[in-house]
């Protein structure tokens, strides 16, 4: 028999300290960020409730199972600011600037103007000093595009509508940044207001740049000599915004700001769609970001939220903010001539106040500018802004025409099929051209059939260091089929690339027509382009112009997309060659890209490039019926 | 010819829009340089109500105390608290400072004399925050060995063949106990001058304080006096309040301002020296479990 009295006595003895440390503040951390995010949704709020709620509760004004007096929760977080800061401008998509130049001015501007003005107007009005009202205005004014998936799943992401309003957040957040630089600078750096405003300024043009001119130049020589691993191409990444976000702290300024213009010079050199901006998405998503987030719970105190005070401040800045981005709509919907619809659109896009709005908000409450009521009213702000925007788009994202065409650049998606890896360099260079004015992404694919699957991984990585030495953020794969076409055919449907370029070592030996390439230009949407030769370096891009290509009409997309890739790939030095024969191939030179419309006939019969030179048949899907009538 | 007077009038429509764009951001810039000289505290930032109108009454438990008090009580010449009392006081545009003494006991058990606040030196501790309210950290402040010069705690081994002193009702004497258990009897001062004489008179072999305070000590002491160790602690400074005080917000807000335009560390580095600014990288650190 077990005497369980016996047992009892030493199990008395054993003591239970209460959980404290680094592991155990981890755990609750990852707890909340686990537990938070799905239980708001589940009540169709966003996720970001649910972080913020949660740091509440395990904040010192609830449970205290992290207290005040704790460090590594605050830094921790202050490095999930910069980084959602360099998410932020990083993925913003800076091609619609470009594409909706006017319609994104006039929206920026006013979105940003209102707001600002009736946030700065109340500020004052409440005897606030100039920086604390200033500040109030940009932080309202500024807005974060969290109910933008909701728009893209709707398949509204090409509307005009919905790109202005995403490319004026470009503009409303780095004018919300600089004017949080100009207010949080005056607090911080001492001395006469012309020697702050001289200090100020020298130290954003500085940050400027070095953000937008040298680093990117920088990061992307990093990439190529060091760039091979995956995790370097990340923590060089990471070091870029650290790099910048200390940069601007020496120079008076907060790091947000610096993280922010770090965002925007690496923009193109880490494309939305391509492997490292997953990486950055992962880790942002799965750990800096939540923690800022809950740090920022942790100010959350609901005895003061519910004071008068904060209600009244929630209040006026619910009414700046929401006000402000509605006359904003309205004033738009006239000047640009939109819908209701579209108007409401670009108003449940702008709404949501989160990322930009808590940055300049906690910077505030750092520099001891806002108090914690405040910081409280905003979060209320936050709570209502992104509930409204919700309403507003789920509403309307149903009234609102999908578009068509998918108005997209050639460069937005590419894809590099190659047979022979020997090929990648001037695939992957001639792509990295192609794709840069999109910032898009370059795929690279390379054929493999079912029995060599092991024999190719060489290769695979051959193929990936030559992506790499051509600047790009690419993670090529295996394409395992026994037929190059057909495996293609399925990738295309799957991926949706913008351009499909087919690598083919001569032409001699398997013509252009009658390839791999031609019979996936027959049966793809997008555009092909044939790569014949293998050049090591791309100089002078000769045009072909051809008096058949200028008499079909039905072949204008071909003749037009190789004017297009022409001008991508040579920029000025490219030369416009009429040809009579198919002798041209022959007299190209090394460094010498020809790019010919396939629907000429002398390609058909064209012998490979010398060495060091390559040429590109541009094809069509309207082609093959050409040919056929040609034959 | 022809080419060009489209592109002229292109030209005269760009330079007509600039006076505008250029008038609103001299506008922007203007504002923004307003903006840069008002570095007072703001109702945003919370508001100060002092107990007697125009003055703020801060209440410490010795004058002087190296670095921190200097002069006499009817007589400040300085010292770090004081000068972060004049400071506070400037930004909620109070007149005046007026210092109140109380023994450091009853001043942790909620006993301020009537102040609006408390510099001296205060660890936040969940037993004093019963009785007190506490602003946010002005000083992150590791407890720090201070021996003779001569006297060397390389570890915990060592530094409980000692004999240690403590102020009594400070953080300090509990931390020895379950930290360093000493050997000999914790012997429990009144006051930190008090105990100071008894280590200089060998009466003691160490004691703890705060860092600040025991590197200002050590280096006024003319050798005979060492920080010889700091033990792994992320223990601060702050300023006390009466419990529930209103004022607590704008005190919060006023240190925040200090920390990040530089003022606490530039009166940290005139009033206590700058060895104290960086004390905490270049004193050895006692491994401990704790």
């Amino acid at each position: 028999m077990i005497d369980i009295h016996r047992l009892a006595l030493p199990i008395a003895d054993v003591t239970i300290k209460s959980p404290t440390g680094p592991a155990w503040e981890f755990f609750v951390l990852f707890l909340v960020v686990i537990i938070g995010p799905p239980l708001l949704e589940h009540a169709r709020l966003p996720g970001i409730i649910g972080l913020l709620l949660g740091g509440y509760v395990i904040g010192p004004n609830g449970l205290n199972l992290i207290g005040a007096g704790n460090t590594t929760v605050p830094a921790l977080g202050q490095v999930g600011l910069l980084y959602l800061m360099f998410v932020a401008g990083v993925e913003l998509d800076l091609a619609l600037l470009r594409v909706h130049r006017r319609a994104v001015l006039i929206f920026g501007v006013v979105t940003f103007a209102i707001p600002m003005l009736l946030g700065s107007t109340i500020g004052f009005s409440m005897s606030w000093g100039a920086p604390a009202a200033l500040l109030l205005g940009a932080l309202l004014a500024s807005h974060t595009l969290l109910v933008y998936p909701t728009v893209r799943k709707a398949g509204l992401s090409t509307h005009a509508a919905v790109a202005t309003a995403v490319g004026a957040t470009v503009l409303t957040d780095t004018a919300s940044l600089v004017v949080l630089a100009a207010v949080s600078g005056s607090q911080v750096v001492g001395g006469s207001a012309a020697s702050i405003g001289i200090q100020i300024a020298f130290g954003l043009i500085v940050l400027v740049v070095f953000c937008l001119v040298i680093l990117p130049q920088l990061v992307r020589l990093a990439f190529r000599h060091l760039g091979t691993d995956r995790i370097v191409r990340y923590l060089l990444a990471i070091a870029s915004f650290l790099a910048a976000a200390t940069l601007a702290g020496s120079l008076g300024i907060e790091g947000i700001v610096g993280a922010f213009f770090a965002g925007l010079g690496l923009n193109r050199l880490v494309p939305n769609e391509g492997p490292l901006m997953d990486r950055i998405d992962f880790f942002g998503s799965a750990v800096f970001v939540p923690i800022f987030l809950v740090s920022v719970g942790m100010l959350l105190q609901p005895s003061v939220m519910v004071q008068g005070e904060t209600l009244k401040l929630a209040a006026l800045f619910i009414a700046a903010s929401v006000g402000g981005k509605t006359l904003a709509a309205i004033i738009s919907k006239g000047a640009l001539h939109l819908t209701s619809n579209e108007a409401a659109l670009m108003l449940g896009l702008t709404v949501p106040q989160a990322a930009a709005t808590l940055a300049a908000t906690v910077i505030g409450f750092n520099i001891g500018l806002f108090d914690q009521s405040v910081v409280n009213a905003v979060l209320v702000l936050i709570l209502v802004s992104i509930v409204t925007a919700t309403l507003i788009v789920e509403r309307v994202k149903v009234r609102v025409p999908v578009p068509r065409h998918e108005s997209r650049g050639v460069g937005t998606r590419i894809l590099v099929a190659l047979e022979d890896p020997g090929q990648a360099p001037i695939g992957f260079a001639l792509g990295a051209r192609i794709a840069a004015p999109d910032s898009g992404v370059v795929r690279g694919l390379l054929a493999c059939p079912p029995a060599e699957t092991r024999l190719r991984e060489p290769s695979l990585a051959e193929l990936r260091k030559a992506g790499y030495a051509a600047g790009l953020d690419t993670d090529p794969a295996l394409l395992v089929n026994s037929s190059l076409a057909e495996g293609l055919i399925n990738v295309v449907a799957a991926q949706e690339p913008s351009l499909v370029m087919v690598g083919q070592r001569s032409i001699t030996t398997a013509p252009a027509f009658g390839s791999a390439g031609e019979a996936v230009a027959a049966a793809i949407p997008s555009p092909v382009v044939i790569v014949i030769g293998e050049a090591t370096r791309i100089g002078e891009v000769v045009l072909i112009q051809t008096e058949v290509a200028r008499a079909e009409a039905q072949s204008d997309k071909a003749v037009d997309l190789a004017g297009e890739l022409a001008t991508r790939i040579g920029g000025k030095n490219v030369t416009a060659r009429q040809i009579t024969g198919s002798a041209f191939v022959n007299s190209l030179r090394p460094g010498q890209v020809c790019i010919a419309p396939g629907n000429s006939w002398q390609v058909f019969v064209a012998s490979d490039p010398p060495p060091g030179a390559a040429l590109m048949i541009v094809l069509d899907q309207s082609l093959p019926r050409i040919f056929a009538e040609t034959r | 010819m022809g080419n060009g007077a489209p592109a002229r009038h292109s030209g005269d429509r760009t330079l007509s829009r600039r006076p505008p764009a250029r008038i609103a951001c001299t506008l922007l810039a203007t504002l923004l340089l307003v903006a840069c000289s008002d570095r007072t505290s703001s109702p945003a930032a919370g508001v100060f109500t002092p107990g007697t109108p125009g003055v703020l009454t801060v209440v410490t438990s010795q004058i002087p105390t190296k670095g921190f008090w200097e002069g006499t009580p009817s007589h400040l010449t300085g010292g770090f608290e004081y000068e972060l009392a004049r400071n506070l006081a400037q930004r909620f545009g109070l007149g005046s400072v007026r210092v109140r003494i109380e023994n450091f006991n009853r001043v942790v058990h909620g006993q301020l004399n009537g102040a609006d606040i408390a510099l001296d030196l205060i660890t936040p501790t969940s037993e004093r925050a019963q009785s007190l309210s506490f602003s946010v950290p002005y000083l992150t402040s590791p407890p720090t060995v201070l021996v003779r010069t001569g006297t060397a705690v390389p570890d915990l081994a060592t530094a409980r063949t000692l004999r240690w002193g403590a102020v009594r009702g400070t953080t300090f004497a509990g931390l020895i106990d379950q930290v360093i258990h000493p050997d000999a009897n914790l012997r429990l001062f009144r006051a930190t001058a008090g105990m100071l004489t008894a280590l200089e008179e060998r009466k003691i072999d160490a004691v703890l304080l705060d860092m600040p305070l025991a590197v200002v000590t050590a280096t006024r002491s003319r050798g005979r006096l060492d920080a010889a160790g700091q033990l792994p602690s992320t223990e601060t400074i702050a300023a006390a309040l009466p419990k529930n005080s209103a004022n607590q917000q704008a005190v919060n807000s006023a240190i925040r301002a200090f920390t990040a335009d530089g003022t606490i560390n530039d009166l940290l580095k005139m009033w206590v020296g700058s060895a104290a600014a960086d004390a905490e990288k270049s004193i050895p650190l006692i491994q401990s479990t704790r």
